[in-house]
């Protein structure tokens, strides 16, 4: 279980964490979510021990981080490099090595993780040889092949290409499918959405909101309600219980409160018109992430 | 396997391999085979063209003259007269001689005419050489008589000196001088070599990877350590190919002018000289690596290095021109005080240890100053790196980089 207590981070005047908390179970895959200087980066480096915090603490199955704890943590920074004039092979045995991982071991995960992320043809190459989509590859088996119990990654899929994300997305699923604890930390929701069964949205160095999705929608007060006809009589009912987001293409978005009775709704609109279509849509990790960092594009017409 | 080993061994193997390392290696050898070897080859040639002369005067004279004047010069030819004009081809028809010296008597005084390339060469003390000849001619003695006469029984006598006699002295000088050389050059490469390997973790971004892995304090420590035994390694092999390059040089200047091969045979290095020169190359080395690595681990671009390397760069050259100052004047004021300077010291000690009587308590309060700076300049020069790795963007302000290294 990875905890993170009430921790506190600054840099001279500037709070980049403020007061944050949450709490991952083994085996369990978290997105760190928040726009560009949230604090994301800080909070990683403080999880690995990269920081200490000012105040709180951090700890990995109730062991407060330390030079022991790390063996166990693996890291893919988003920032990211390699020695260029290092093989391949040599590099991730290296990263091995540092992880406490024996000379003959090192060498087994180096040849498993060259073979999953497909450059076992590359292995005898300097790095700087190598495509910057296979530069990333190795750089992700730098920070695997020592098999850590718990994983960071942050923006594991910035600068690849749909095929090297997709071969990247399936070493992740690899590494969940074998226990390995996940932190995920991306811009593309939808990546993040698929691949974590847990969430932590930040903005500003605080903590917004944290949970499963079903959590997280469950904390959410409306709902966006897609309906057609757009006739006056349905304006005229929904008017009664939300409020209008859009409307056009035949079709009519209502936001209502998440606790309203759709069944209801639903009777009362077809007793008045021939209804077509009524579709409460569950909030997105999008606009929960947008509502969350208090973006003023909720008020559009997405779920 | 230790973290600071298995760095260790990563930064020699791949320091070892680079072409700079290799080919600076050679380069090291090559200049100390032509440092040793080429007086021994050019000796005979520089000698007879710096010191071949012909003679030319009246039989009687010259004869006087010849007997003073071979103490110095190689006489190749003698003549009752010069053929005129004389002129370089003239030289050049008796084995390339340096100078043609015309002797005549005149009343009262020798005249001397010298016809030379460059009067430099034979001008010199030619004057004191045939000084005699005239006092000769002046009273009627006998040249050689008055040539004792004005040479005084001279003998020295050194009061504070650990050297037996002149010759060794200048030997001691002469050891300083080319191990002050190899100190500061080994020191600047080597840290320089820390320097360009922090840069390139820093701008290649591995950095945060590495530190994510590893206490920065003991990549540093690894980083450290291996160009400082590869510095060692380098110093050994250029030893070793001074020791092979030596004699040939020694047999090829025995009996001639000399050159430094002569004047700086390695053998003569004693024991207690080498473990000063390893103890202040080791405390040294790590003062001024650990500032080049804290100095790297702030730039964001390979663009900035020069911008940082310049200021420290800058003490170790300030550092060996004092330890010059000290070699001629070992017991200045400004020599002693330097010597109990951080980054100064190593240089400045070892100079005035080498070629002069330093009481032992200087020689061990130095020693225990620099092993103070040195660890002093590796843990400021850690927290200096460990924020500085994860520093990217602009380059802080020293304010900035004070702040970062308070902070944990």
């Amino acid at each position: 279980m990875l905890n993170v207590e009430g921790v506190w981070r600054s840099f001279g005047s500037i709070d980049a964490v403020r007061d944050l908390s949450f709490a991952l179970p083994r085996g369990h895959t978290l997105g760190l979510l928040g726009p560009n200087g949230a604090g994301k980066t800080t909070t990683m480096r403080i999880v690995l021990g990269i920081y200490a915090p000012d105040r709180g603490k951090v700890s990995w199955n109730g062991a407060p981080i330390s030079a022991a704890t790390r063996k166990h943590l693996g890291y893919l920074p988003e920032e990211r490099g390699l020695y260029g004039r290092l093989r391949v092979r040599e590099q991730i045995v290296y990263f091995a090595r540092l992880h406490g991982v024996s000379a003959a071991d090192a060498g087994l995960g180096a040849r498993r993780w060259m073979a999953l992320l497909g450059i076992e043809e590359y292995a005898e190459r300097p790095c700087s040889e190598l495509s910057k989509g296979n530069q990333q590859k190795v750089q992700l088996a730098c920070s695997v092949v020592h098999q850590p119990e718990l994983l960071i990654l942050d923006e594991p899929f910035s600068g690849l290409d749909p095929v090297n994300a997709q071969i990247v997305l399936a070493a992740i699923e690899a590494l969940r499918r074998e226990g390995t604890t996940l932190v995920l930390s991306s811009h593309q929701m939808w990546q993040i959405e698929d691949s974590c069964d847990r969430f932590c949205i930040i903005a500003g160095g605080e903590l917004r909101t944290s949970g499963t999705l079903a959590e997280l929608r469950a904390a959410v007060p409306d709902r966006l309600v897609r309906i057609a006809p757009d006739l006056p009589q349905v304006r005229a009912v929904l008017d009664r219980f939300g409020r209008r987001v859009a409307n056009g293409g035949g079709h009519l978005d209502y936001r209502l409160p998440a606790g309203s009775d759709f069944a209801a709704i639903l009777r009362e609109l077809v007793a008045l018109a021939p209804i077509t279509h009524f579709e409460p849509i569950p909030p997105s990790l999008s606009s929960m992430y947008l509502r969350a960092i208090g973006s003023p594009d909720i008020e559009a017409s997405v779920p | 396997m230790n973290e600071f080993l298995l760095v260790f061994g990563a930064e020699f193997a791949r320091k070892v391999r680079s072409r700079a390392f290799i080919a600076g290696t050679i380069a090291g050898i090559v200049s100390i085979g032509i440092l040793v070897l080429a007086p021994a080859l050019f000796a005979r040639t520089l000698r007879t063209s710096s010191s071949s002369v012909v003679l030319a005067g009246p039989p009687a004279l010259r004869t006087r003259a010849a007997a003073l004047l071979r103490e110095r010069y190689d006489i190749v030819a003698q003549l009752d007269a010069l053929p005129l004009p004389f002129t370089a081809a003239s030289l050049d028809r008796y084995h390339k001689a340096a100078a043609a010296i015309v002797l005549a008597q005149e009343p009262g005084r020798l005249r001397i005419d010298v016809y030379a390339r460059d009067l430099s060469q034979v001008g010199e003390g030619l004057e004191r050489t045939l000084g005699p000849l005239q006092l000769a001619l002046a009273t009627g003695a006998d040249a050689a008589g008055v040539a004792r006469l004005t040479q005084p029984d001279l003998r020295t006598h050194a009061i504070d000196s650990r050297f037996a006699d002149a010759d060794a002295a200048e030997l001691a000088h002469g050891i300083a001088f080319a191990l002050i050389f190899v100190l500061y050059l080994s020191i600047i490469i080597t840290s320089q070599s820390v320097m360009a390997s922090v840069a390139e973790e820093k701008t290649s971004r591995i950095a945060e990877l590495l530190v994510a892995t590893i206490s920065p304090v003991r990549l540093l420590a690894g980083k450290v350590m291996a160009a400082g035994t590869l510095g060692l390694a380098q110093i050994a092999i250029w030893g070793a190919a001074g020791l092979v390059l030596a004699p040939l040089g020694l047999s090829g200047v025995v009996g001639s002018a000399g050159g430094v091969g002569a004047h700086l045979p390695l053998t003569l290095i004693s024991p207690t000289t080498l473990a000063i020169f390893l103890a202040f190359f080791v405390l040294g080395f790590v003062q001024f690596a650990t500032v080049y690595a804290a100095a790297a681990s702030l730039i964001s671009r390979t663009e900035d290095l020069g911008s940082v390397a310049t200021p420290v760069i800058l003490p170790v050259v300030g550092a060996f021109f004092l330890a010059q100052y000290a070699g001629v004047a070992p017991n200045a004021p400004i020599s002693i005080i330097a010597s109990f300077v951080p980054f100064v010291s190593p240089f400045v000690m070892f100079t005035r240890s080498t070629i002069s009587n330093v009481p032992p308590f200087q020689l061990g309060l130095a020693l225990v100053i620099n092993l103070v700076a040195a660890l002093a300049c590796f843990s400021i020069a850690g927290k200096v790196y460990r924020v500085g790795l994860l520093m990217y963007g602009k380059l802080p302000s020293l304010r900035q980089v004070a702040a970062a290294v308070r902070s944990r």
